[in-house]
């Protein structure tokens, strides 16, 4: 399995407090990766460090064998790395699909001239993101509700919203920031099924949560943080069972009475 | 070049700038430290604070100790009119705030001409003649500016942190939320906060119309004078007014002197800007 | 930096935005939109024929040229920023469009086209560093540049003539000498200005403006490069403003920096808070209505500004969508009304 993403040593202060510090890791084509650790571990600073929302103190992120530490989002979106937020963002004022057209800026947007112009390049370009984001409304059974106001729907729909507008920029690496928080147990295991067909489209996904069980049964592999730093990684049950992981999650007490 | 006359005159007339400049500034930090609201008509109400010292001082001549609180006084009061009119509609809202606002401004100013007219008055001064101290030559009229400005900074400081509603207030404006949730009546505090403020701008306004001109226009200064000090200093952050006040009343003082009033403005609002693109939040203010 | 947006004023929170575009986007509502369009086109073409009075021409010239002003400006609006430093730019398209016709006997077209140049190059320097600051950062900032613009206009006497002005400007051309022929060459720059900036919204550009406005940080990461198109949007408003200042001057022959300060570039924010912030149609009616209804209370200059001040604090305290959103309105309840 090759290399998309290689994170190594970053590291990022905030006047003083190390909200991410020394951080490697990486992640295979193709693979989901999941990110955890309680709240405040840093783990919405690396998807802001990575998807270059936040410039790092120190260390390098490569993708696609490129180094693009400190690249601006647009450009990163350009190619191919692509995140959601925490806080649900939508275009709350706009309907669905116009949510899922803005998303598809790349495959939309043919210059500025041409789109004065209206050039029959700009017309392909309009068809082609017109197709995808039909395509990808269907297949996230988001068509019947396609004409809705995005602020008006539930709140796991605009979660789910959320992944289209990442997925309508066409990514090879998605970043999913609590994509979870705050859904039912219902909702959780329609977006846990979301993110394994997002795979199954051969995009390599990183998944943000702090909810174990989530991760555990979603992911290849995970990234355990505590803050900032990295605890453990490896195959979810074997990280499970690391006593540095229980410690940081159910207190030492607990730890030291499963030790016993 | 640099004779006693001069640098007794640019300390004087810095320190009696920044005098008025830091009360103009902290009343519009104060509101929008606490009501986020951006005062576009902070102006009129200097502009009308040196209107009431115009009547008080020079045409019923009362004792100028009193006349100064006083016109101050009366156009905080008054002003609570508006508060209730106008002011109440935009607390909390930042951008109708500086549009609306701006709306008063203009209805303040024009109504103004209505009343008034245009041209320029002037308050007599309360002292004429110099102070000599040591080999400095100072003026009387600008050092009584300084001593009330001394007086009613220090009456504020007592105000906020001694006194209950002062500590309310600056509550209020860490966090309204958690003001509320403590049962601080907010609306008291607003109305409260507002009167403070009001009356530090009409006094400031009454001195700056007593050293400059007094006419319906005198405004545009003192609201420009409050953004720059009330950027540099950090909006909403008090002791940031104080800093940025002195620092632009000592920089406007010392380059007007050799330089000329042009080149004080241009240096100041370009400094400003640069501060504004590279530390929007201020010298004391925090990020957001 | 863009995990600020939280606490920052944003224009798409001041009203529905995008409600009235729904609606315009049904069938029926396009029709009329288009009817109401022609009428409007009509009525300002036949303006000089259904009166003898030149009062009232001038005063449609005027309004043209306006229009030119505010929509430009509502170009930025729609970016998520409000300016206020826009009559700078109108002044410094003014200044350099005069000079260059006075002062080095250049055609006018090629003066236009230089006081716009002008407008857009310094709005291309200071462009993308202002562009960075968010809600009133961006309107403090503006407004103290708006104000060292207007400085400069009046410091640099040698070339600007400083307080005084220039005197003297002749008409674009002999034949626009007479007021008829400027009005509708006023008339055909607005129209052109519209239908740019109308292009420009209905475009993929104005769809990639919107969600800039409505929410930066997503916008960047679907690969919209924010800032770069601010900076394109703001040079091509300003550059629109120089082409405003500089047939105003030429239009009332003479140029001073008292047309373009404070008062000035709030004029033509207010064009667009009373018309309505969020669709092209606002500034258009908030021109007319701004041009027109001083008019109505000639010799009452003062009277007129203190209610100008009243109703723009009743429209922000009540109605932040402007007149716009006052049709609206009237249109749902009618509907209510009906069904
Ligand atoms: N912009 C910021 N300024 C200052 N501190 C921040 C900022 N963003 C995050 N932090 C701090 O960094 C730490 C990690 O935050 P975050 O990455 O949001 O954690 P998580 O997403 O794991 O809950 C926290 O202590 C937080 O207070
Ligand atoms: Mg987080």
């Amino acid at each position: 399995m090759s290399t998309l993403l290689q994170v190594e040593g970053l590291t990022r202060v905030y006047g003083g407090l190390r909200a991410v510090g020394d951080l490697s890791f990486s992640v295979g084509q193709n693979e989901i990766l999941g990110l955890i650790g309680p709240n405040g571990a840093g783990k919405t600073t690396v998807v802001n460090l990575v998807s270059g929302v936040v410039k790092p103190s120190a260390g390098r992120v490569a993708f696609k064998n490129e180094d693009v530490t400190g690249m601006a989002p647009h450009l990163l979106a350009r190619r191919g790395l692509v995140r959601t937020f925490q806080a649900t963002v939508v275009y709350g004022d706009r309907t669905v699909r116009e949510n899922a057209m803005r998303g598809a800026y790349l495959t939309l947007y043919p210059g500025f001239v041409a789109t004065l112009f209206d050039t029959p390049a700009a017309k392909r370009k309009r068809e082609a993101a017109e197709a995808l984001v039909s395509e990808l409304l269907d297949w996230l059974e988001l068509t019947s509700v396609a004409d809705t106001i995005a602020g008006s729907m539930p709140y796991g729909y605009q979660k789910t919203l959320g992944i289209v507008i990442a997925l309508a920029a066409r990514p090879s690496l998605i970043l999913l920031d609590e994509p979870v928080a705050g859904l039912s147990a219902h909702e959780t295991d329609q977006v846990r099924d979301t993110i394994k067909r997002v795979r199954e489209r051969g995009i390599t996904v990183v998944v943000i949560d702090h909810n174990m069980r989530f991760i555990s049964g979603l992911c290849d592999r995970v990234v355990v943080i505590a803050h900032g730093q990295e605890l453990a990684q490896g195959a979810p049950r074997d990280v499970l069972r690391d006593p540095k992981v229980i410690e940081a999650y159910l207190g030492k007490s607990y730890a030291a009475a499963r030790a016993e | 070049m640099l004779s006693p006359i001069i640098i007794g005159q640019v300390i004087v007339n810095g320190l009696s700038l920044s005098a008025i400049y830091v009360l103009i500034a902290l009343g519009f930090t104060l509101l929008f430290g606490i009501m986020r609201v951006v005062n576009f008509a902070h102006g009129a109400f200097a502009m009308l604070g040196g209107y009431a010292l115009y009547y008080l001082y020079g045409k019923y001549a009362l004792p100028y100790p009193l006349a100064v609180p006083l016109a101050a006084l009366i156009v905080a009061v008054l002003s609570l009119v508006l508060e209730t009119l106008v002011f109440r509609w935009f607390y909390q809202k930042m951008f109708q705030s500086m549009i609306g606002l701006l709306g008063l401004n203009m209805a303040l100013m024009f109504s103004s001409v209505i009343v008034w007219d245009v041209y320029e008055r002037s308050i007599p001064p309360a002292f004429s003649g110099v102070l000599r101290l040591g080999g400095l030559i100072l003026a009387a009229d600008r050092l009584m500016v300084i001593g009330i400005a001394i007086i009613a900074l220090l009456a504020f400081w007592l105000f906020m942190t001694k006194t209950r509603y002062g500590v309310a207030m600056r509550a209020t404006a860490d966090d309204v939320e958690i003001a509320e949730a403590q049962g601080i009546d907010t609306r008291t505090i607003y109305r409260l906060a507002f009167l403070v403020a009001i009356f530090m701008t009409a006094l400031a306004g009454g001195l700056y119309a007593q050293i400059y001109a007094l006419s319906p226009f005198m405004g545009e200064r003192p609201l420009i004078v409050a953004f720059v000090v009330v950027i540099l200093g950090g909006m909403g952050s008090i002791p940031g007014a104080a800093l940025g006040g002195v620092i632009l009343g000592f920089t406007e003082s010392i380059l007007s002197t050799f330089y000329g009033a042009a080149v004080s403005s241009f240096v100041s609002f370009g400094v400003v800007i640069a501060l504004l693109i590279f530390r929007p939040w201020g010298l004391l203010g925090k990020p957001e | 930096m863009t995990d600020t947006t939280s606490e920052t004023v944003r224009v798409g929170e001041l009203g529905p935005t995008g409600a009235f575009e729904r609606k315009a986007q049904d069938a029926g509502n396009h029709r009329v939109r288009n009817l109401l369009i022609l009428a409007f086109v009509a009525f300002a073409a036949l303006w000089p024929l259904v009166h003898e009075n030149t009062f009232l021409l001038t005063m449609g010239t005027l309004v043209a040229l306006s229009v030119i002003g505010a929509t430009s400006l509502h170009l930025i609006i729609r970016t998520g920023h409000i300016s206020f430093a826009h009559a700078g730019f109108m002044g410094v398209g003014a200044y350099v469009c005069v000079l260059l016709v006075m002062k080095l006997q250049l055609p006018f077209a090629v003066s236009l086209a230089g006081g716009a140049a002008a407008a857009a190059a310094l709005a291309l320097l200071i462009g993308p560093v202002v562009l960075r600051l968010t809600g009133k950062y961006f309107v403090l900032v503006t407004f103290l540049l708006g104000e060292i613009i207007r400085m400069v206009f009046v410091e640099w006497t040698s070339m600007t003539g400083g307080s005084n002005g220039i005197f003297g400007i002749p008409a674009p051309y002999p034949a626009l000498a007479e007021p008829h022929a400027f009005y509708y060459f006023a008339l055909a720059a607005a129209l052109l200005c519209v239908g740019f900036c109308a292009r420009i919204l209905t475009s993929e550009v104005g769809r990639a403006m919107d969600s800039v406005r409505e929410s930066e940080r997503v916008a960047q990461c679907s690969g919209i490069p924010a800032l770069q198109l601010k900076v394109t949007i703001f040079v091509i408003a300003c550059a629109l403003a120089g082409v405003h200042g500089a047939l105003l001057a030429h239009f009332l022959h003479y140029v001073d920096p008292s047309s373009f300060g404070m008062v000035d570039s709030l004029n033509l924010v207010v064009m667009n808070v009373i018309g309505g912030m969020n669709h092209l149609i606002g500034p258009i009616i908030g021109s007319v209505f701004l041009t027109i209804l001083p008019e109505l209370l000639r010799g009452y200059v003062e009277l007129q500004r203190v209610i100008f001040g009243i109703i723009l604090i009743v429209v922000m305290a009540a109605l932040p969508g402007g007149i716009l959103e006052l049709t609206a309105r009237v249109r749902r309840l009618l509907a209510s009304r009906r069904s």
